[in-house]
């Protein structure tokens, strides 16, 4: 364990590094898996098979090639835009942190689609006629029947989908962001000690893993507190 | 930039070389990732305590931790130690292809334990007390009642995880295996041009998705041919 003595800190920050991918990538992937519901859900011919098209791409394609794309295939046409303006610049690149957030956003936001989509079609179409009845906007009716209802239906197959975030993360090192499998590489170059280097960045994880699925349980005992002993 | 379709015309064969070494990893880990999977499932059910805990250790570690950490800690991590140097394993270890093969297993294993898991829960109680009825006994049980109703049920699960396998073996890359996704990142390296290279190899991918659920799909309703309805 003397090893690890000075590196902590580096796994510390690697760790934080983890959290704001596995943050902001939660947030656009809600937002992916939003909009690709509603694409599919919609009336929309166009739309729907978009919304179709955006699954099968995302699902079918390894996470690894998704992410080489987005980052390579963007720095490319940055720096032929940049080039226009600039021609001795040579390499532009998008920051590592977006181009490896957006794409784990992209992939797991395919996943989370189809959990939304069908949460959506399990409201009991007779809360909502209930809710017509008593005269409610189809806006009201959205935001006080439909989402309160779906959410219980969608958390635990989302709690998954959270969990496949916080692991994707892993793969961002390839495309250099600096966070532990990076900070690992490194201290395995001074130290030579790669199993416990490795481990430990296996411990943050299944940390963080613990810590996600304790969440989930909470929010759920919490999303089901009215409906204990009605099921 | 451009889209240069002869890039594409050029490297597809090339890509297609490393089909083998990515329907290996599939298959083989995939075969062996089974039969560990069925014995954590065994210890699972077995009612003894030990067993039950240390599968659920097992697969709470494997399902909590990256599949990229894990073939990181197999490949680069193992060897740290002597003893795994000198032992018979060795000539596997040493291979990036034995390790990752191990990895793959190891991890898919524990995934799809859960899946089998979940089958055999949602087998019909009526159905085994039928059985007990007509003087079965436990194993018996097992074999004639519990397998052929849960492998039905964990069915499309299971495909899901193949898919998921599939998707993993392009990780393979990262420990210098030349699958397709390894050569793609040679080529890619060499030409610059990541979207003819990604994009062609992305739909490639699609290709074996579509096809691993084709073929499940026939698998289920082979299985299933006896609760169709005739109409």
């Amino acid at each position: 364990m003397e090893v690890l003595n000075g590196w902590w800190d580096d796994y510390f920050w690697g760790a934080l590094i983890v959290a704001k991918v596995f943050t902001a990538s939660l947030s656009l992937m809600v937002l992916f898996g939003l909009i690709g519901a509603g694409a599919k859900l919609s009336e929309n011919r166009v739309a729907q098979k978009i919304g179709g098209a955006y699954t099968v791409i995302f699902r079918g394609t390894p996470e690894i090639l998704v992410i080489l794309l987005l980052y390579y295939g963007s720095a490319i046409v940055l720096t032929s835009i940049v080039q226009v303006f600039n021609p001795d610049v040579r390499f532009v690149d998008v920051p590592p942190f977006w181009a490896g957030t957006i794409a784990i956003a992209l992939i797991v936001g395919s996943y989370a689609t189809e959990t939304f989509r069908g949460a959506f079609l399990g409201v009991n179409p007779g809360s909502v006629e209930a809710a017509r009845a008593l005269g409610m906007s189809p806006l009201q009716t959205f935001i006080y029947i439909r989402i309160p209802e779906m959410w219980r239906i969608a958390l635990p197959p989302f709690g998954n989908h959270m969990l496949s975030l916080i692991k994707d993360t892993a793969l961002i090192s390839i495309i250099g962001l600096n966070e532990t499998l990076f900070v690992a590489k490194q201290a395995i170059t001074v130290t030579g000690k790669p199993f416990t280097m490795y481990i430990v960045v296996g411990l943050i994880y299944l940390g963080f893993s613990t810590i996600i699925t304790l969440a989930i349980m909470g929010v759920e005992k919490y999303g089901n507190r009215t409906t204990v002993g009605a099921r | 930039m451009s889209f240069d379709l002869n890039l594409i015309v050029e490297s597809l064969p090339l890509m297609l070389a490393g089909i083998g070494i990515t329907f290996k990893l599939l298959l083989v880990s995939g075969f062996l990732g089974l039969i560990l999977a069925i014995v954590l499932l065994l210890m699972r059910i077995s009612g003894k305590f030990y067993l039950n805990w240390l599968a659920q250790v097992y697969i709470y570690v494997f399902r909590g931790t990256p599949i990229l950490v894990q073939i990181f800690i197999i490949y680069y991590g193992l060897p740290q130690f002597e003893g795994v140097r000198e032992s018979i394993f060795w000539s596997l270890l040493r291979e990036p292809t034995g390790c990752a093969i191990l990895a793959l297993t190891l991890n898919t294993g524990a995934y799809v334990s859960e899946i089998l898991r979940g089958g055999v829960l949602s087998v019909d109680k009526g159905l085994l007390e039928a059985g007990s009825a007509l003087g079965m006994s436990a194993r018996h049980k097992f074999i004639y009642i519990t397998t052929p109703l849960a492998t039905r049920i964990s069915l499309p699960a299971y495909s899901n995880d193949v898919i998921s396998l599939l998707k993993s073996t392009a990780l393979a890359s990262t420990i210098t295996i030349a699958d397709m996704t390894g050569i793609a990142r040679t080529i890619v390296a060499d030409t610059y041009a990541p979207y003819e290279i990604f994009i062609s190899l992305a739909i490639i991918y699609m290709i074996f998705t579509l096809g691993i659920q084709k073929l499940f799909g026939l698998i289920e309703r082979y299985l299933s041919r006896y609760t169709r309805r005739e109409d």
